[in-house]
């Protein structure tokens, strides 16, 4: 009956008699209320058309098909359902953008940065996982991984790798223990970091005890926690920083003289470009405030993998879209994905021994906070963006830090409009 | 005939059986008064407004009103292990839908008057005993004294599907409270004036910010305008000096900028301003500076910049425009001038820029509102950037980046069709203003 | 005699003047030309990335190019190119047409809906062109044209169905040519249709030409409404998305110098049309002001 409500909507409100005939002919394959279990062996028949999005890379030939082969894969797996693939490409982060503007003519399946889950849910474009699936992702995953694609108590998406930043530095001008401490790599050389970018900029403030949405980020009403002294002393430290001469804000393209700088999985190769054999990686390192060793805590995320409500292929055979999003992130999956791209896994099952990987599961586990999912999240981005600008441009002096750090708090915690 | 006389009221009046008729039978007029192919086109057109409206505009217009309230359901399948889902409302489409319906009606409403009269005309001819232009006629008309119907009825339906409809469906928009504020991007409702307040409202975040930006808005675009305008012009003049060698090889230096699409040069400059940029590089390399020149991040610089790069940009377009006009300025004026001794500073201010200024009025016009919603060069080289610490508009946004801003960014879409609208409404003032006085609307046929 | 005794006289003065104007010319010229040499010649740069230690590239390879045409990992840019290139052969077909149409029609005939059109022309202009984009979205889906090959046409719709309201210039220039013509062809039997294909088109080379190429070029530089539109639909991307995304975070160290040489590539074919036919352009601008 719903999915009848749903088509009858569509076909007044578009009053085109071309999706009248298609409308119609969707209802007849109505699912009458379950019945026929989904779970492993003994699928309905289905023949359905599957659309998923994933970024490029994961559907070139170059890089092995992954899409493509783990889809087939998937069908293979399942003989009773005759599916027709066909593939977008939608970057992780333009998932929002793309599938925001019209969820009804989104993909099926597709991958997307945790962080977009809010904006998502909020267009009706992502669906609720449960069931054996959620046990499924529970049991592979590690709990930080979980919480990222949590929201509001419930799980959206299947995670398949994480998504944070660390160090690439030179270990011919650091030494393991140097790159520990922020200040004691500074005096051995050049640093850089991107001050002006909202995403790394927290993790100076966290490190200090300023919190986004309480302690574990699951507290709406708390919201944002940037002022007093604790804030106030990191907004004094990054003056110092910012007029320290071996530290430059950007990166090691930006700063080609920059023995070290911070950045995730993406800039691998421009690392390797910029310190060849002496490339070593490493979780961020502490700062030095009123003498004590802080550790600096970086925005974590994942990418994961989801399903779209809104579409024509949810309405009728719902259940095939959740196993493809379950396949497509579980353990074989994940391994290919890892084979063919390097993207690091999530899934607990898997072993990997190489040094990018392990920088970033250090990462994920003790120098990072879950980047929280809430609806106002969106009200931290320029606020902090333009204090790190600020820093840099040098508008930001001690005189001024305190103000300046109450007023991007108080701008924090203010919705843009009022 | 007196055509006068021909309208609705009385066609309805003194109308015959088939005119009346016409009334609820569209085209039965010209169906009985020897017109059959048109009559029946038009009644095919009735027929096919009466499906839609069946199926789909009554419906379309009943949900106006309330914008739709059913919310998307979310129900546990046990056996399927699957969250289902019930589509709810969507006001956005809604809404849009409405707008169309509304106008589809106004144009079935439209084709009954003019049905109407015609056919009223057409009896009125018959009682008369002169001849009824036959359906050759009509076509043959239509390639001669009607042939303005013929050129430009597909370019008015597209402006009409593409332009019109939209920007409607846009302002309509300001009146609702469709923005992530509470929740009501899917389901949204009608909120009078609200949002206008807000914006007008000087001591509001919003308002405190949009006079700034509109401020700066109009000193931008006032100095893209006529920087661009006298430079260009200054340049066409010294190229095209009797003494300058080589003309169209300096021409040629110029023109190159124009082949290079603009977005692209935008984003390259953006790269090469930046602190570690090929500017700063070479100047740095060069010895000139120390630190990086903070092209984006310092308000005034970057405000400076960014009129600087669209004087890049704009002066090889003014150049190439202007060239052909300056040739066409009286040489006498010259000479007049220069029997009295005047320089060539002079002569520039006392005539070429006053003509100039008085033939390419209407030129100017379209160029101040076109750097007015000057989009591109705002959002590519410095976004807006930098921005204060608590604003949502940049120091150096215009209202239509800040407009995107609020809308695709920050999904506030009630506040940017109210300030879309607040544009549009200063845009209109400045040009009314301006055009109404130039010579070129008073005197259209003997200027343009 | 005289006259030729003053220019002497003034002479080196007037050397002077000459070699100052020649010098800030240059200078102006290197200012121009900088920026246009200096993406050429990253275009060819062997070091990767956007940023670099040095003005001039250290290396210099084809391979940018070699990437840019070949490379089918991430970004098809010949398919890109392909695409963009039919979308604006047929939008400049169709928006030529609607100029020129609606440009002869508020210049030589009169009727009742004149004069509202070009106020109604002038008011839309002023609005800020996104506002619809939206809106035109959902119309284009009502269509059909949102889906594979559907986008396609869906762009030439939405860059050619506005092309009406921009006719002021081509009205310009048409108001320029006598009516004397047109009444004597018309004494000869000729219908307005005639008057408008067979005289005032070919009297009109310059400004036919300017409107050819402008609307030829609106595809190219589009990266707003493209992606609204194409959204995730790769084999439908236009250069001007390609391009963009060359420059996201993910891409722009491997690609930025791809970059540089796709802008070099798509600048190439402009700049012939633009040098060969700039004569055209100014004198269709000088003909749309004439007294």
């Amino acid at each position: 009956m719903k999915n009848i409500n749903l088509t009858r909507r569509q076909i007044l409100a578009l009053g085109m008699s071309g999706a009248f005939t298609m409308a119609l002919s969707a209802c007849g394959g109505g699912n009458g209320g379950g019945g026929n279990g989904g779970g492993e062996g003994g699928d309905e028949a289905v023949n359905a058309t599957i659309t998923v999005w994933g970024p490029q890379e994961d559907q070139s030939a170059d890089n092995g098909n992954w899409l493509q082969t783990q889809c087939e894969a998937f069908a293979a797996e399942h003989p009773d359902w005759t599916l027709n693939f066909k593939y977008g490409v939608c970057p992780e982060g333009d998932a929002k953008t793309n599938i925001g503007t019209d969820p009804s003519a989104g993909a099926d399946v597709s991958m997307f940065a945790n962080d977009q889950i809010p904006d998502l849910l909020k267009a009706g474009g992502i669906a609720k996982l449960g069931g054996g699936t959620l046990d499924a992702i529970k049991a592979n995953n590690s709990e930080t991984t979980v919480n990222t694609v949590t929201y509001d108590g419930a799980v959206y998406g299947v995670p398949f790798t994480g998504n944070t930043w660390f160090m690439y530095y030179d270990k011919s001008v650091f030494s393991d223990e140097d790159v520990k401490s922020l200040d004691a790599m500074l005096e051995k050389g050049k640093v850089a970091f991107p001050l002006d970018n909202s995403w790394y900029i927290a993790a100076f403030y966290v490190a200090n005890g300023c919190t986004l949405f309480g302690a574990d980020g699951g507290d709406a009403a708390a919201g944002f926690d940037f002022s007093g002294d604790k804030a106030a002393a990191v907004t004094d430290y990054l003056v110092d920083l910012v007029a320290n001469k071996n530290f430059a804000n950007g990166d090691v393209g930006t700063n080609a003289d920059a023995k070290a700088f911070f950045s995730g999985t993406w800039d691998y190769q421009k690392a390797v470009d910029a310190y060849g054999d002496n490339l070593g990686i490493a979780a961020a390192p502490s700062i030095t405030i009123d003498g004590e060793l802080k550790q600096m805590k970086a925005f974590a995320g994942s990418k994961a993998i989801g399903v779209n409500p809104a579409t024509a292929l949810y309405g009728e055979h719902p259940q095939v879209a959740v196993a493809l999003a379950a396949y497509l992130g579980g353990t074989s999956a994940q391994q290919a994905h890892f084979d063919t791209r390097n993207i690091i896994p999530t899934d607990v099952n898997i072993t990997v021994d190489d040094a990018l990987a392990q920088a970033q599961m250090d990462a994920m586990d003790f120098a990072s906070i879950v980047q929280p999912l809430q609806a106002d999240m969106g009200n931290y981005w320029t606020p902090a963006e333009s204090m790190g600008k600020e820093l840099v441009a040098g508008t930001v002096t001690h005189d001024n830090a305190a103000d300046k750090t109450e007023a991007m708090n108080t701008s924090m915690n203010t919705s843009a409009v009022q | 005939m007196n055509e006068d006389q021909i309208n609705v009221r009385n066609a309805l009046k003194d109308g015959d059986l088939f005119t009346r008729l016409s009334a609820v039978v569209m085209g039965a007029g010209m169906f009985g008064h020897k017109q059959v192919v048109k009559g029946v086109v038009v009644l095919l057109i009735e027929i096919a407004f009466w499906v839609f409206m069946g199926t789909a505009g009554f419906y379309n217009l009943s949900m106006l009103p309330s914008l739709g309230t059913q919310e998307q359901g979310e129900v546990w399948n046990e056996a399927k292990q699957i969250y289902e889902y019930t589509a709810g409302d969507n006001s956005q489409q809604i809404l849009l839908y409405g707008v169309i319906t509304c106008f589809v009606v106004a144009g079935i409403v439209a084709l009954w008057i003019l049905q109407m009269r015609h056919s009223y005309k057409l009896q009125k001819l018959i009682e008369d005993g002169e001849e009824v232009p036959t359906l050759r006629d009509d076509i043959k008309s239509l390639f001669d004294g009607n042939l303005h119907i013929t050129l430009m009825s597909l370019p008015c339906i597209g402006i009409l599907i593409f332009n019109i409809v939209p920007l409607v469906y846009m302002i309509s928009m300001a009146f609702t409270t469709y923005s992530k504020e509470d929740e009501h991007l899917i389901l949204f409702d009608w909120d009078g004036i609200h949002q206008f307040l807000r914006v007008l409202n000087m001591n509001g975040n919003i308002g405190r910010q949009f006079w700034h930006v509109l401020a700066w808005t109009i000193i931008w675009a006032i100095f893209a305008t006529f920087l661009n305008y006298i430079l260009g012009m200054v340049l066409a003049l010294i190229i095209n000096r009797k003494d300058t060698k080589g003309k169209a090889f300096w021409r040629f230096c110029f023109v190159l900028s124009v082949a290079v699409p603009q977005f692209v040069t935008l984003m390259i400059m953006n790269i090469m301003l930046q602190p570690s940029g090929a500017v700063n590089v070479l100047f740095q390399n060069l010895g000139l500076i120390k630190e990086p020149i903070p092209f984006w991040t310092n308000a005034m610089l970057a405000r400076v910049t960014i009129i600087a790069i669209n004087l890049w940009v704009g002066i090889p377009y003014t150049m190439l425009q202007v060239t052909g006009i300056l040739q066409n300025i009286p040489g006498e004026l010259y000479e007049a001038a220069r029997m009295d001794g005047a320089g060539p500073m002079r002569i520039f201010f006392k005539i070429t820029l006053p003509y100039m200024l008085f033939v390419t009025a209407p030129y100017l016009i379209s160029s101040f509102v076109g750097n007015i919603n000057n989009f591109n060069v705002i959002y590519l080289l410095s976004g807006g950037g930098p921005t204060r610490v608590g604003d949502t508009a940049g120091q150096t946004d215009l209202l239509v980046t800040w407009l995107y801003k609020l809308t695709i960014d920050q999904q506030y879409y009630n506040l940017g069709a109210v300030i879309g609208i607040m544009t549009f409404v200063i845009l209109t003032i400045v040009t009314l203003v301006t055009y109404r006085n130039s010579s070129s609307y008073k005197n259209e046929e003997a200027f343009m | 005699m005289d006259n030729q005794m003053a220019k002497n006289k003034l002479s080196p003065r007037r050397r002077l003047v000459n070699f100052l104007v020649h010098l800030l010319l240059a200078v102006l010229a290197l200012i121009w030309v900088l920026p246009i040499a200096w993406i050429v010649l990253t275009s060819f740069r062997a070091e990767p990335g956007a940023y670099t230690k040095t003005f001039l590239p250290q290396g210099y390879t084809l391979n940018n190019y070699v990437k840019l045409l070949t490379d089918r990992n991430v970004l098809n840019f010949p398919r890109m190119f392909k695409n963009t290139l039919i979308i604006s052969i047929f939008s400049c077909t169709i928006s030529t047409f609607f100029v020129l149409s609606v440009a002869y029609s508020l210049s030589r005939m009169r009727f009742k809906f004149r004069k509202p059109y070009m106020n109604l022309a002038m008011i839309l202009g002023l609005f800020p062109g996104f506002m619809t984009m939206v809106a035109q979205y959902f119309i284009l889906k009502a269509m059909g044209l949102t889906e594979g090959a559907g986008i396609r046409i869906g762009l030439i719709v939405v860059y050619s169905a506005c092309t009406g309201l921009g006719f002021q210039i081509s009205k310009g220039f048409f108001d320029t040519i006598p009516r004397s013509i047109d009444e004597a062809a018309v004494m000869d039997g000729a219908t307005q249709w005639q008057v408008f294909t067979r005289i005032t088109l070919p009297l009109s080379k310059p400004i036919v030409i300017y409107t050819v190429m402008t609307a030829f070029m609106a595809p190219w530089v589009d990266f707003i409404f493209a992606k609204v539109l194409c959204r995730a639909n790769a084999d439908q991307f236009t250069v001007a998305i390609g391009l963009w995304n060359m420059l996201q975070k993910e891409y722009i160290y491997q690609w930025y110098t791809c970059f540089a040489a796709g802008a070099v590539l798509i600048s190439i074919p402009i700049a012939i049309l633009f040098l060969y036919m700039q004569r055209f352009y100014v004198e269709g601008m000088t003909g749309a002001v004439k007294g």
